[in-house]
């Protein structure tokens, strides 16, 4: 009897035990990740909730180089080859959020780098659509988005100055290497009523974020958002 | 050159005492190639302004001898013959060996901003590069340590090797590819080996032999890849598909090249509303980072988007306007110039690599546009506009955000000398009646440089009598960059028409004079309030982020938009975004300042607290004389280096003339401290003397810097170094005639001295950076001048109470 009752404590003690480790081994980066939501997401003013699940579901350490892991959760950007970046967090929560995604946009990114941006964004959009000019990051990226079973983020190699036009028009256009200006096809593949955000500057810390909308008769406004810090990449 | 007063300690077999001062001289002209050569790899590999923090720590090796020494006297003292020339054949490997061990560190300077930890591999990046700097340090310290030769003597022969490095260097920049540079210093080094591979007795040393040879093989092997940062503009166009290197061209003014590939497509400030095509580019890059575009085949017909950018602004209100371009960037200024209606072009370039670089590549440019009469005129923007050759229709100045605006180079801290009011004044002079000059740049926000350029014109402006200045300006803006335009007579009411015209056209908006309507945005409200302020004039906003007062020839600091005070507030009002804002540049030269002065506290103040090994405990009189001598030195020369920016256009023209004239002057002064100074005219005139003739040569130069300017090169490099001859001169007296003083009161404690001043040399020219930022070249220059007055009180105390 009391071995009986003895084993009746001991299997939830166990289950619990093993479902632990479990947990962990699954993404022992889960508490790190709540807490980048929280404190450099939500914590600084970030208010869409799609874009605060879709920032706790994505595993943003999958997306950064497996040294550089254990900082993927930190407010900094990280190398990720080719001397390109990952944005750091509350950028990409950011961006994603002033474009007012809807669950029936489609998305062209331009500049792929780690995948992780294309990953919010179809975590809300409809479709996503990527471009990325270095073949290493290309590659990369299409194996971490294929990893965690993104179907509807398809990306390519080539330059993404002049867009994809054969998936245009889209609603919104998220470029994520800074540039010296607004490439003129981004803009004619820009729908009516679309929005579109991109860092531009000349100083290799400080970029202003520019928010642009066309609106129904393909004028342009426009508005600096936001001063960030970019790597520049010279080809877009 | 005299010979030794005794053979203290070197055996038949060891080289002849007489080696001593030729490879002295030449292991000296080595180390200061070496500095050069590695400013320039530094600055390719990383950016500019890490450089000072690199180097400043590498060159703590030159302290770090002297307390080895100090602290190994009794082993070395047994045989200091055995052991100087192995100094000497070390060293000159290590100048090359060094660095491709550097190159092996994974280290980035720009992973030092995120990561804690990569501060472990940069202590490692920098100790290796101090080992030829230790090595040359302890090659010359020996000597005066164990009293081989005459100090002054051999301490001359020191100066005058880093003279001859200095000039040797300057050609050297344009006769070797930049990754062969260091084989300059290593040939150096080699020259020097050969002088202690005889032995005394005859004969060679077949140990030696193989030492010195090792270093004739490393001249022969290849030269080792730069590894550029992967974040370098150069390295990320280099990987882009289809790149391809179209020229290259490195001299003293830099290392230029020129890359084309496809997915180039560079137009700063374009405007949205241009719906037309880029051409094919390639970009120009200097030491790495971009400079300019060159647009394909854009000589005979100069493609449309040139007339789309705010710094098209000028052109929209002069009819076939004479132009003075103040920088060349690539050829788009050109073609600008030439898309915007321009009937003349004059371009001033100090960096005649630049323009020797784009001359080479008319197959991918094309010729320069017909319509387009045009000049190069290779020298310095103040040195052109001095002589008041000719008044243009405008006068552009442009890209004054862009890194490489400012001066770069030996010990330049970002001096922009076009940038202060005296040069705004001297743009705007060179402006005919109805003329306007144009500034042109990067938006930031919070605004920085166009604020100040606002602040500057109003200033000198004012200062001319031309007044009201908000009826002279004009400010348009597109969405990230900014022109301003500013003219001696007021704005006619059909040049601002065409001004509103052209922001029509093109969608940029006119900031000044002010829209009737306000906008609601906060950031263009902002924006708005600064440029009436600037305009206007006012108390500085209190707690205000930035610095924006206007620089001026005697603070040249431009870019020093960093308040101190501020670094909290950034925090508070910003956040995790708050590291953009910072000036990193003028955070590294004060964490060096900060880590030199750590790291001479660790290793000087242990002797001098607790007494180090058997050279005794040297008293806090004898580390105050030659800290003061370290420092002071370093301040000196390195304002007349920056003054020498100003009036040789060339910064590291301007270097090598002061380190080369110092060290040769000094050099001078120091053989001669035999003979004079004594006690007596230490006290009377040698302290007093440099304190009166450096205050007195530099505010010559800063005086007459107007008349100075116009001159030709020739004659003015000799007013420079007549102006700084003098105080050189003396300057090279008071450290041989301290070791002499202790030297005669049989002080053990002679190479402590030497560390001290090592160290304070390096941390001195951190700190005459940093001072030049705050107080200004004349602050700077008189606390050289005082410390060498407090050296002179000091003098007296040395050697008494020295333990034996």
């Amino acid at each position: 009897m009391i071995f009986r009752r003895s084993a009746g404590w001991a299997f939830p003690v166990v289950l619990l035990l093993a479902a632990v480790p479990r947990a962990g081994a699954e993404d022992p980066y889960l508490a790190a990740r709540l807490a980048m939501v929280e404190e450099q997401i939500a914590g600084e003013g970030v208010v869409d909730s799609r874009v605060l699940t879709a920032m706790r579901e994505v595993p943003r350490h999958r997306f950064v180089p497996a040294e550089y892991r254990h900082l993927a959760y930190i407010p900094r950007p990280l190398p990720i080859g080719e001397g390109q970046t990952i944005s750091q967090p509350y950028i990409v929560g950011f961006m994603t959020e002033i474009l007012r995604l809807r669950d029936t946009d489609r998305v062209l990114e331009v500049g792929t780098g780690s995948g992780y941006q294309a990953a919010i964004a179809a975590k809300i959009a409809a479709e996503v659509y990527s471009v990325e000019i270095f073949e290493v990051l290309a590659d990369r990226s299409r194996r971490t988005l294929d990893e965690l079973k993104f179907p509807n983020v398809v990306t390519k190699q080539g330059d993404g100055y002049y867009g994809w036009e054969e998936k245009a028009p889209f609603d919104a256009i998220i470029v994520t290497c800074a540039g010296g200006h607004v490439p003129p096809p981004l803009l004619r593949q820009l729908k009516p009523g679309g929005r579109m955000i991109m860092p531009v500057g000349g100083p290799f810390m400080t970029q202003n974020l520019v928010f642009l909308e066309k609106h129904a008769d393909g004028s342009l406004s426009q508005k600096n958002v936001l001063p960030v810090a970019f790597v520049r990449l010279l080809g877009h | 050159m005299s010979s030794p007063s005794h053979s203290y300690g070197f055996s038949a077999t060891d080289p002849r005492p007489s080696s001593v001062l030729p490879a002295v001289f030449l292991v000296s002209a080595a180390a200061i190639a070496d500095e050069i050569f590695l400013i320039r790899l530094l600055s390719v590999r990383f950016w500019p302004h890490f450089v000072p923090l690199i180097l400043s720590q590498a060159m703590l090796g030159f302290g770090a001898s002297g307390i080895a020494i100090h602290l190994l006297r009794e082993p070395i003292g047994r045989s200091p013959g055995r052991v100087f020339p192995w100094l000497v054949l070390l060293a000159a490997p290590a100048f090359d060996l060094a660095f491709r061990a550097s190159l092996l560190v994974p280290f980035d300077p720009y992973i030092l901003l995120w990561d804690p930890f990569a501060w472990l591999p940069f202590a490692l990046f920098f100790l290796l590069l101090s080992v030829p700097f230790f090595l040359v340090g302890s090659a010359v310290g020996l000597p005066l340590s164990f009293r081989i030769g005459n100090p002054g003597v051999v301490y001359g022969a020191s100066f005058a090797g880093s003279a001859a490095g200095a000039l040797i260097a300057l050609p050297a920049l344009s006769l070797l590819p930049t990754e062969s540079l260091l084989k300059g210093a290593t040939a150096l080094g080699f020259a020097g080996a050969l002088f202690v591979v005889p032995r005394a007795r005859g004969g060679i040393s077949v140990s030696r032999a193989a030492a010195a040879a090792a270093s004739l093989a490393l001249i022969l092997l290849p030269a080792p890849d730069l590894r550029l940062s992967p974040y370098k503009d150069l390295a990320v166009a280099g990987r882009l598909p289809g790149a391809r290197m179209l020229g290259v061209r490195a001299g003293p003014s830099g290392d230029f090249r020129a890359l084309s590939a496809p997915g180039l497509h560079i137009a700063p400030g374009l405007s949205f509303r241009f719906d037309g095509e880029i051409p094919s580019q390639a970009a120009l890059f200097a030491d790495g980072e971009f400079r300019g575009v060159i647009p394909q085949g854009g000589g005979a017909d100069p493609p449309r988007y040139l007339s789309w950018f705010p710094s098209s602004l000028p052109y929209r209100l002069a009819a076939r306007p004479e132009v003075l371009q103040l920088s060349l960037r690539g050829t788009e200024g050109i073609l600008e110039a030439a898309a915007n209606g321009a009937s003349s072009l004059t371009v001033v370039e100090p960096a005649g690599e630049a323009a020797a670089l784009l001359g080479n590549l008319r197959s991918f440019s094309g010729d320069p546009p017909a319509s387009l009469r045009l000049s190069i005129r290779e020298e310095g923007a103040r040195n052109y506009l001095a002589r008041g050759e000719g008044r243009f229709d405008i006068v552009e100045i442009h890209g004054v955000s862009s890194s490489t605006f400012s001066s770069v180079g030996i010990h330049a801290a970002g001096e922009a000398f076009l940038l202060t009011r005296e040069g705004i004044g001297a743009a705007l002079s060179g402006t005919k009646p109805d003329g306007m000059l144009a500034v042109s740049g990067w938006l930031k926000s919070p605004a920085r440089e166009s604020v100040k350029i606002l602040r500057t014109l109003r200033e000198e402006m004012e200062g001319m009598g031309l007044r009201p200045v908000p009826e002279r300006v004009l400010m348009v803006r597109g969405w990230g960059s900014f022109t301003i335009v500013a003219k001696r007579i007021p704005l006619t009411p059909a040049e601002r028409e065409a001004a509103d015209r052209f922001c029509a056209e093109t969608g940029f908006e006119v900031v000044w004079p002010p829209a009737r309507g306000r906008s609601e945005e906060p950031g263009e409200r902002a924006l708005a309030a600064a440029v009436q302020a600037a305009l206007i004039g006012g108390a500085e906003k209190e707690g205000a982020l930035f610095d924006l007062r206007p620089a001026t020839d005697d603070s040249p600091y431009f870019y020093r938009f960093l308040r101190l005070g501020a670094i909290g507030e950034f925090r508070r009002s910003l956040g995790s975004q708050w590291v953009p804002f910072l000036e990193w540049g003028v955070l590294f030269l004060l964490i060096s300042l900060a880590v030199s002065s750590a790291v001479a506290a660790v290793l000087l103040l242990p002797p001098v607290l607790f007494g180090g090994g058997k050279g005794g405990r040297p008293p806090v009189s004898l580390a105050g004389y030659f800290s003061a001598l370290g420092f002071g030195y370093m301040l000196v020369e390195l304002t007349f280096l920056k003054t020498g920016i100003l009036l040789l256009g060339d910064p590291v023209g301007a270097a090598s003339a002061a380190i080369g004239g110092f060290s040769f002057c000094s050099g001078a002064g120091s053989m001669l401290s035999g003979r004079i100074g004594g006690d007596e005219a230490m006290r009377r005139w040698i302290f007093p003397g440099i304190a009166i003739l450096s205050a007195g040569g530099y505010l010559f130069l800063s005086i007459a810097a107007p008349r100075i300017l116009p001159l030709p090169a020739g004659v003015r490099v000799a007013l420079f170094l007549a102006a700084m001859a003098p105080a050189g001169f003396l300057m090279g007296i008071p450290f041989p005639a301290g070791l002499s003083r202790l030297s005669a009161a049989g002080s053990r404690a002679i190479p402590f001295a030497w560390g001290v001043n090592g160290f304070c040399s390096v941390a001195g020219a951190s700190l005459a950076a940093a001072g030049a930022l705050w107080f200004g070249l004349r602050g700077t220059l008189l606390a050289g001048s005082l410390l060498y007055l407090l050296a002179g009180a000091l003098f007296r105390r040395l050697g008494e109470g020295q333990q034996i």
